[in-house]
C-alpha cells in the first residue's frame, strides 16, 4: 500500500526552481532512499512534505489522503517525523525533556510537567525498539549516535509513522551506520515506512528498497534497488558518466615543513581535546588526517595555524618554533590555511570580494604603503582569483554573502593558494560543495603540492583522504590512532580506527 | 559593476553603496514617521494639559491646548531663527543670528560624540559611555588649561598652546577611561554594555567628588573648578559670531576634519580594516591575523579619545569650567551615530539635525508653551524607527516602492 | 585566565563578609565593629529588600526575555514608564486611598507591557537589532515620562501622592517582635511587616522559579533561546513564546517601576536619568550574575541593594565624612568588578538573533 505520494511538486524560491514538478511514491512498511547532490533539491522537498514549506504547485497525500500542511504540527498530526541533518536539540535539557518537547505529560491541571511520565514514555519507547538509551542523560553529555536516537524517539513519540531522515550517516562513524541501519530494520519491521535523503551510492544501494534519484530539482529516476547498478544510479545523480575514483599519482616528498610535536590542546573543562600529537609534513606531499568530526581535528588546525596557543608541545614551521606566535605570524611565514567554516571564518560574509582577498594580508606590504591600503591593487588582485580559480559571478564588488557555497570556497582557497604557501592547512575543502567545484578544488591541491607545496588536509569524507592523501593518520578522541597508507588500507579497518579500535583487536 | 568603469566613479560608489543609500533612505523615512508621530502626541497631550486659550488651528479653536503646527514650526525654523519672517516681511534674520549659532554649537558637540559611539559600534562594542568619558575629557581639559596657564605666555601664542593642551589632556582622559572597558571585555569578557553604563556613574561621582574635594574655588558656592583662562578658549575665528554666542566655525571646522580623519581611519588604513572585521565577524577577524584583544582596545580607546575631546571642546569652547551638570552629550551621541548608520559621514549630517533639534527644543520652549522635553520623545522614536528597516521595507513593498530600498 | 564559578565566588564574598562579622564582634569598637552594629539593624534590611525590589523584579522580566532569544537591554525604559504611569493614574484618581495606589500600580504595569508590546513587534515581527530597539526602548520613555509629567504637573517631577502603606503579619508580627529572643525580633521586624511591594517580590521570584522550570511553557521559554529550530519543529510557535516572554518582561518590569514609584517613594522624578537611575542596567547585571536563575538573580540583587543601604547606613549612623557620592560609587564598581570576576556568562545559544520560521509566518 502507498504510504506517501508526491506528485508534480513544484517549490520556487528568488531566483531558483528548487523543485520542479517532482513526484515521490513511497510504498509502506520500507525503507526509501532519496539519493542526489547536494543541491539538487532533496531537502526542500521533505520540508514540503514536512509542512515547512508549502509549494507553488503540486499535491501531497498520506495514505491515499491528499493533505495540505501548514506547519510542522499538521504534518506530526498525520503521522510523519522528521530527523533533520542538524539534530533539533535543546543540549541544555535531558532526553526526555527533548523528547517531549511540545507535548509535555502534564499532571496539577496543566501546571506542571509530569517528569515521571515523560521519562516512563521514553524507557517504553526504548525497549519497544530495542534503543539503549538514558532518558535522565542531559543531550550535550551524549555522543552524536545517541543524539540520532533521541531524535528518533521524538518522531516516534508524537505517533509517527513515516520517518524523514535527512543525512543521517554523514555525522556517524562506520559501525555507527551500520547499527543506524539495523535500527531502520526493526522500524520497517514494526510497520514504520522510512524515507532517507543521501547522496552516497553505497548507502542507498545497501539499506534502501527503494530509490527516487533528484537532479537539479527534477525526478530523474525511481527504481527498486534490487535492479540497479552503482554505476546506473551515479550517471543518473550527475547527469554524465563519473569516474568515480580519483586517482592520484604519488607525491615526491622533500624536507619537513611542518613539525607537530607532543601537541595537547585542553579546553575550559579540562578535557584534552588534542592529546600528545605528533606527525610531520614534508614539501609536495599532501599528509591527510582522517576522523569522525570532533575528534580534535579542530583544536589541532587551531593549535597548528596559531589560532589558539596549545597546553603542551611544540609546532615548528619551515625551522622556526611558531607555538607562541601570533596568528598574523603565521600567515607572514607563509602558512596558508583553508577553514573548516567559510562563512564564520573564511570570509567577511558583508564585505566585498575586494575586501575578502586581502583578509590575512591586510598589512602586507603587496597592499599596503604604510598603514595605508592600496585598494587598486586589491581590486586587481581580487580580479586575479576570480579568473583563476572560476568564480562565479565574476565581480570583484560582490559580497561574499551572495555567491554560492562552492564560489565561496573556489575564492577561499584562491586567495590561500595564492599566497604561495610553503604549507597549506586545508579543511573539509569539499564539504557542501557542487561536484564541478569539487573536482577544481581537488585537482588545485594536487597541483600546489606537485609544485612542491606541503599539503596538510583534514576531511571526513574517506574517499578524499584516501585519494588525495600520500599518507594518512586516524585521529580518535584527540590522539593519532594510527598513521597509514592510504593506498593499501581497507575501508573497514579505516571505520575502526575511526571508532577508537585497532584492527588486529577485533 | 564592470572592470572598466572609472576609477573615480568606483570611489564613489564605494562610498554610496547599496547599503548606505539604503541606510539613507530608511533614516529619512524615520525621521518623518517621528516627525508624523510626534504630532499626533503633541495634539493628544494638548488635551490633558490646562490652559487659559486654546490655539486657533486654519480658523478652528481646538479642545487641544497646544498647536503642533507651531511646535514643528519653531522645532524646524525657529531652530535657525525664522529666516522665512524676511520672505514674508515681518521681521529680519541674518545667518549669524544666535540660534544658529546655537544649533551649530551642539551640531559641533555631537559630531565628537557621535564619531566616539560609530567607532566602536564599528568595532563591534556599544560604548554607552561616552558621557563618562565627556566628563573626564572636560575635567582633564579645564584642569590642564588652568594648571598650565601660568607657564605660557597670554594672548594667541597662549591659545595656540593652552588650546592644543586642553583637547590632548581631554583625549587622553576619555581615551584611558574609554579603553578600560575595552580591556575589561578583551582580557576578562565582561560585557562592555553593561561596564561602559556603569563607569559613567561611577565617573560621574568620581569627578563631582574631585572637584568638590579639591579644584573648586574657595569663592565658589557651586561645584565646579576655576575659569580656564581667556587664551585657552578656542578664538572666534575665521570670522565671528557674537562672543557670547560660545560658537567658534574654528570648533566646527575641527569637527569636520575629524569627520574626515575618522573616515579615513576606518576605509582606508589596515587597523581600520582590522577594527571593521573584528567588528563585523570575530572569528573571521582571528583568521585573518588581526589581534583582536589588542583592537578592542585600541578602538575603544580612539572611541572614548573623541569622547573626550566633546568634553575638552565643550569646556574650551562654550562652558569655560567644569560643572557639575554637564550636558547629556553622550546620550545623544548614540542616537546620531544609529541614525548615521555608524558612517562617519553620516554622522556628520545626523550632528546637523540633532543639532536642529537641540536649538529647537529651546525656540520651543520660548515660543509655545508645549515643554520642550518633546524633543527627546522624538529622539527615542527616531531611534525605535531606525532600529526596524524590516517595517520599511514592508511598508515600501505595499506601496510599491520597494524597489529603491532594495536596490 | 580561569574563571573562578560562581560558588566560589559566592564562598569568597561570604568568607570577607564573615571576616567583617568576625572581626566585629572580636574589637566592637573598630571600624568592622560599627560596620557590623550597623548592618544587624534591621532597618538596614528593610531598605535592603526595599531597595531590591525594582532592580529583582525588572531582573526576573530580563530573565524571561532573554531565556527565550529576546535580549531586552530596554528594562530600564519599562522600569521608567511604568513609574511615572502609577503615579500619574494613582494621582488622577485623588493620590490618597488605598484602592487609587493600586488602581495607579495597575496602570504602571500596563504601560510597560505595551511598551514591551511594543518592543516585542519591533524586534520579533519586523526583526529589528534587538540591542539598538531596546535602547530605543529606554530613550523612548527617557523622553516620553519627563514630557508627560511637565505637559500634565507642569514639571518634570511630579507632584506628592500617597505611598503604600505597610502590611503586618497578623499575630506572628507581635509575638515575633515581642518575644525577647533577638533573631525571632529581627525576622518579625524584617519580614513580618513590610511594604507589600517586598511581599510582592517574594511571590514573583518563586512564581517565576516555578514557572521557568516545572511548567511546559517553562521548557519551551528554554528551547526557543537554546535552539529555536528545535522548538518549532516540535510544532511550537517559536514567534508565540517569543511574544510571550517578552510580554512578562514588560509585566515583571512594570511591577518594579510601579513599586518604587507609588510602593516606595509617593512621587515620580523626572530630572536628568530619572529616579530609576540605572536600576534597568543593574537588573540586567543581576541576571547574569545570577546565572538566569531566578533565586541566584534575587541573591545578586539583595548583594547590590545590600551595598547601597549600608551607604546610607554610614551617612546616617556614623561620623565618618565620607562624601556620599564616592560611597554611592560602590555599588556600580561591584557590577564592573563581579562581570569582570564572572566573565561571560553562557548566553542562551539563539539570543539575540531574529528566527526566522521555515514556513512564510
Amino acid at each position: 500500500m502507498t504510504s506517501i505520494s508526491l506528485s508534480g511538486i513544484t517549490k520556487r524560491f528568488p531566483g531558483v526552481v528548487a523543485n520542479d514538478d517532482v513526484t515521490l511514491t513511497v510504498e509502506e512498511g520500507t525503507v526509501h532512499a532519496l539519493l542526489g547532490e547536494n543541491g539538487a533539491g532533496k531537502t526542500t522537498l521533505m520540508n514540503v512534505l514536512y509542512g515547512l514549506y508549502e509549494p507553488d504547485e503540486g499535491t501531497v497525500s498520506v495514505d491515499g489522503t491528499e493533505r495540505a500542511f501548514d506547519s510542522p504540527r499538521d504534518a506530526i498530526d498525520a503521522g510523519i517525523g522528521m530527523i533533520h541533518q542538524h539534530f533539533m536539540l535543546v543540549d541544555s535539557m535531558t532526553v526526555a525533556e527533548n523528547v517531549v518537547l511540545g507535548n509535555e505529560p502534564r499532571k496539577w491541571r496543566g501546571l506542571r510537567v509530569d517528569r515521571e511520565a515523560a521519562r516512563a514514555a521514553v524507557d517504553d519507547l526504548c525497549d519497544r525498539y530495542g534503543f539503549d538509551v538514558d532518558p535522565t542523560a542531559r543531550v550535550a553529555d551524549v555522543s552524536v549516535g545517541v543524539q540520532q536516537r533521541v531524535e528518533i524517539l521524538k518522531a516516534l513519540y508524537r505517533g509517527a509513522d513515516v520517518l524523514i531522515l535527512d543525512e543521517p550517516t554523514a555525522v556517524l562513524t562506520p559501525q555507527e551506520v551500520d547499527d543506524l541501519f539495523e535500527v531502520l530494520g526493526e522500524l520497517t519491521a514494526e510497520g514504520k515506512t522510512i524515507i532517507f535523503i543521501t547522496h552516497k551510492l553505497g548507502e542507498a544501494l545497501h539499506a534502501a528498497d527503494d530509490v527516487t534519484v533528484l537532479r537539479d530539482g527534477k525526478t530523474v529516476g525511481a527504481l527498486p534497488t534490487a535492479d540497479t547498478t552503482r554505476e546506473e544510479l551515479a550517471e543518473l545523480m550527475v547527469g554524465r558518466e563519473v569516474l568515480l575514483d580519483i586517482d592520484a599519482d604519488a607525491g615526491a616528498p622533500g624536507d619537513t615543513v611542518l613539525d607537530v610535536d607532543s601537541l595537547t590542546v585542553t579546553d575550559g573543562d579540562g578535557i584534552d581535546r588534542v592529546a600528545d600529537v605528533s606527525m610531520r609534513v614534508r614539501a609536495g606531499e599532501v599528509y591527510g588526517i582522517a576522523g569522525v568530526d570532533g575528534n580534535g581535528q579542530a583544536e589541532l588546525v587551531e593549535a597548528i595555524t596559531g589560532l589558539r596557543v596549545p597546553d603542551a608541545g611544540a609546532v615548528t614551521f619551515d625551522g622556526e618554533d611558531v607555538t607562541q606566535r601570533s596568528r598574523r605570524h603565521h600567515i607572514e611565514a607563509g602558512m596558508a590555511y583553508v577553514p573548516e567554516d567559510r562563512h564564520e571564518r573564511g570570509l567577511v560574509m558583508d564585505s566585498d570580494l575586494v575586501a575578502n582577498g586581502i583578509l590575512g594580508s591586510q598589512r602586507a606590504p603587496a597592499f599596503t604603503t604604510g598603514s595605508r591600503i592600496d585598494w587598486q591593487s586589491a581590486r586587481t588582485h581580487a580580479t586575479d582569483v576570480i579568473d583563476t580559480y572560476d568564480v562565479r559571478p565574476r565581480d570583484a564588488d560582490a559580497t561574499a554573502a551572495s555567491l554560492s557555497g562552492g564560489n565561496q570556497q573556489k575564492f577561499i582557497v584562491g586567495r590561500e593558494f595564492e599566497r604561495d604557501p610553503d604549507l597549506v592547512v586545508v579543511m573539509h575543502p569539499t564539504r557542501g560543495v557542487d561536484i564541478g567545484s569539487t573536482e577544481f578544488i581537488r585537482e588545485r591541491l594536487l597541483e600546489l603540492r606537485d609544485e612542491g607545496t606541503a599539503v596538510l588536509l583534514v576531511s571526513s569524507k574517506l574517499d578524499e583522504v584516501t585519494s588525495l592523501s600520500d599518507r594518512l593518520a586516524v585521529l580518535y578522541e584527540g590522539r593519532v590512532m594510527d598513521e597509514v597508507d592510504p593506498d593499501t588500507v581497507t575501508e573497514e579497518a579505516l571505520g575502526l580506527l575511526m571508532a577508537g579500535q585497532h584492527p588486529e583487536e577485533q | 559593476m564592470s572592470q572598466d568603469t572609472p576609477r573615480w566613479r568606483r570611489a564613489i560608489a564605494r562610498l554610496v553603496d547599496a547599503s548606505v543609500k539604503e541606510r539613507l533612505v530608511i533614516s529619512v523615512a524615520a525621521l518623518v514617521l517621528a516627525v508624523a508621530v510626534g504630532f499626533v502626541i503633541v495634539t493628544l497631550a494638548g488635551l490633558a494639559a490646562s490652559c487659559t486659550t486654546h490655539p486657533t488651528i486654519f480658523g478652528v479653536r481646538t479642545p487641544s491646548c497646544y498647536d503642533p503646527f507651531a511646535v514643528y514650526s519653531e522645532l524646524f525654523l525657529g531652530a535657525i531663527g525664522h529666516p522665512e519672517q524676511v520672505l514674508f516681511g515681518t521681521g529680519t534674520w541674518t545667518p549669524l543670528d544666535f540660534r544658529v549659532a546655537s544649533l551649530l554649537r551642539s551640531t559641533t558637540l555631537l559630531v565628537f560624540t557621535g564619531l566616539a559611539v560609530a567607532v566602536s559600534f564599528r568595532a563591534g562594542m556599544f560604548n554607552i559611555g561616552v558621557q563618562g568619558q565627556l566628563l573626564l575629557g572636560a575635567l582633564a581639559a579645564a584642569l590642564a588649561t588652568v594648571y598650565a596657564a601660568p607657564l605660557v605666555p597670554g594672548g594667541v601664542v597662549g591659545t595656540l598652546v593652552l588650546v592644543p593642551v586642553g583637547i590632548v589632556a581631554g583625549a587622553l582622559a576619555g581615551g584611558v577611561w574609554g579603553a578600560i572597558p575595552g580591556a575589561l571585555k578583551a582580557y576578562a569578557d565582561a560585557n562592555e554594555v553593561i561596564t561602559t553604563i556603569m563607569l559613567n556613574f561611577v565617573a560621574a561621582n568620581l569627578a563631582y567628588v574631585a572637584v568638590s574635594t579639591w579644584f573648586t574655588p574657595a569663592d565658589s558656592s557651586l561645584v565646579q573648578t576655576a575659569t580656564i583662562p581667556a587664551a585657552a578658549r578656542i578664538p572666534n575665528v575665521p570670522f565671528g559670531f557674537q562672543p557670547r554666542d560660545n560658537f567658534s566655525l574654528l570648533g566646527l571646522l575641527f569637527a569636520v576634519a575629524l569627520v574626515v580623519g575618522v573616515a579615513y581611519l576606518l576605509a582606508r588604513t589596515s587597523f581600520g580594516y582590522d577594527l571593521r572585521t573584528s567588528g563585523s565577524q570575530p572569528e573571521a577577524a582571528a583568521y585573518g591575523g588581526v589581534k583582536e584583544k589588542r583592537t578592542m582596545v585600541t578602538s575603544m580607546g580612539i572611541s572614548g579619545a573623541l569622547g573626550g575631546i566633546s568634553g575638552a571642546m565643550l569646556v574650551l569652547m562654550v562652558q569655560g569650567r567644569w560643572l557639575s551638570n554637564l550636558p547629556q552629550l553622550g546620550f545623544d551621541g548614540i542616537t546620531v551615530s544609529i541614525l548615521a548608520g555608524n558612517n562617519p559621514l553620516g554622522v556628520g549630517f545626523a550632528a546637523l539635525l540633532f543639532g536642529v533639534l537641540k536649538s529647537g527644543s529651546a525656540a520651543i520652549g520660548f515660543g509655545t508653551n508645549v515643554p520642550p522635553a518633546l524633543v527627546d520623545v522624538l529622539r527615542g522614536l527616531i531611534i525605535l524607527f531606525v532600529a526596524m528597516p524590516e517595517f520599511f521595507r514592508l511598508l515600501g513593498g505595499r506601496l510599491g516602492v520597494g524597489g529603491d530600498v532594495d536596490a | 585566565m580561569r574563571k573562578p564559578d560562581r560558588g566560589t565566588l559566592m564562598a569568597a564574598l561570604g568568607g570577607l563578609a564573615a571576616v567583617v562579622v568576625a572581626l566585629g564582634v572580636v574589637f566592637p569598637g573598630s571600624v568592622a565593629g560599627e560596620l557590623l552594629g550597623i548592618a544587624s539593624r534591621p532597618i538596614m534590611a528593610e531598605i535592603a529588600l526595599r531597595l531590591a525590589v525594582p532592580i529583582t523584579l525588572a531582573a526576573l522580566g530580563g530573565i524571561f526575555a532573554e531565556k527565550s532569544g529576546v535580549i531586552n537591554i530596554g528594562l530600564e525604559g519599562l522600569l521608567i514608564i511604568s513609574s511615572f504611569t502609577a503615579v500619574l493614574v494613582a494621582w488622577a484618581l485623588g493620590g490618597t486611598t488605598s484602592a487609587a495606589l493600586w488602581t495607579g500600580f495597575a496602570g504602571g504595569v500596563l504601560a510597560s507591557v505595551l511598551l514591551a508590546g511594543l518592543f516585542a513587534v519591533v524586534c520579533i515581527k519586523y526583526e529589528a537589532d534587538q540591542i539598538i530597539a531596546g535602547l530605543a526602548v529606554w530613550l523612548v520613555a527617557l523622553g516620553l515620562a519627563p514630557f508627560a509629567s511637565s505637559v500634565v504637573f507642569g514639571g518634570k517631577n511630579t507632584t506628592s501622592i500617597n505611598r503604600f502603606s505597610e502590611w503586618t503579619v497578623p499575630v506572628l508580627h507581635d509575638a515575633f517582635v515581642n518575644s525577647g529572643v533577638g533573631i525571632l525580633s529581627y525576622v518579625g521586624h524584617v519580614l513580618l511587616r513590610a511594604n507589600p511591594i517586598v511581599y510582592l517580590m517574594f511571590g514573583a521570584v518563586a512564581v517565576s522559579w516555578y514557572v521557568l522550570n516545572h511548567t511546559a511553557f517553562g521548557r519551551w521559554v528554554e528551547a526557543s533561546g537554546e535552539n529555536p529550530n528545535a522548538l518549532d519543529t516540535a510544532g511550537v510557535n517559536v514567534h508565540r513564546v517569543r511574544y510571550a516572554s517578552v510580554l512578562v518582561s514588560g509585566l515583571l518590569s512594570g511591577m518594579g517601576g510601579a513599586a518604587l514609584s507609588v510602593g516606595h517613594v509617593g512621587s515620580f522624578v523626572g530630572n536628568g536619568t530619572t529616579m530609576i537611575d540605572g536600576k534597568g542596567f543593574i537588573a540586567i547585571a543581576t541576571y547574569l550574575f545570577g546565572n538566569y536563575n531566578p533565586l541566584g538573580t534575587f541573591g545578586a540583587a539583595m548583594l547590590f541593594s545590600g551595598l547601597e543601604s549600608l551607604q546610607i547606613g554610614i551617612q546616617q549612623f556614623t561620623p565618618y565624612e565620607v562624601p556620599s557620592q564616592l560611597i554611592q560609587v560602590i555599588p556600580y564598581v561591584t557590577v564592573v568588578v563581579v562581570l569582570v570576576l564572572v566573565g561571560r556568562t553562557r548566553i542562551p545559544e539563539a539570543a539575540g538573533e531574529y528566527y526566522e520560521s521555515g514556513d512564510d509566518r
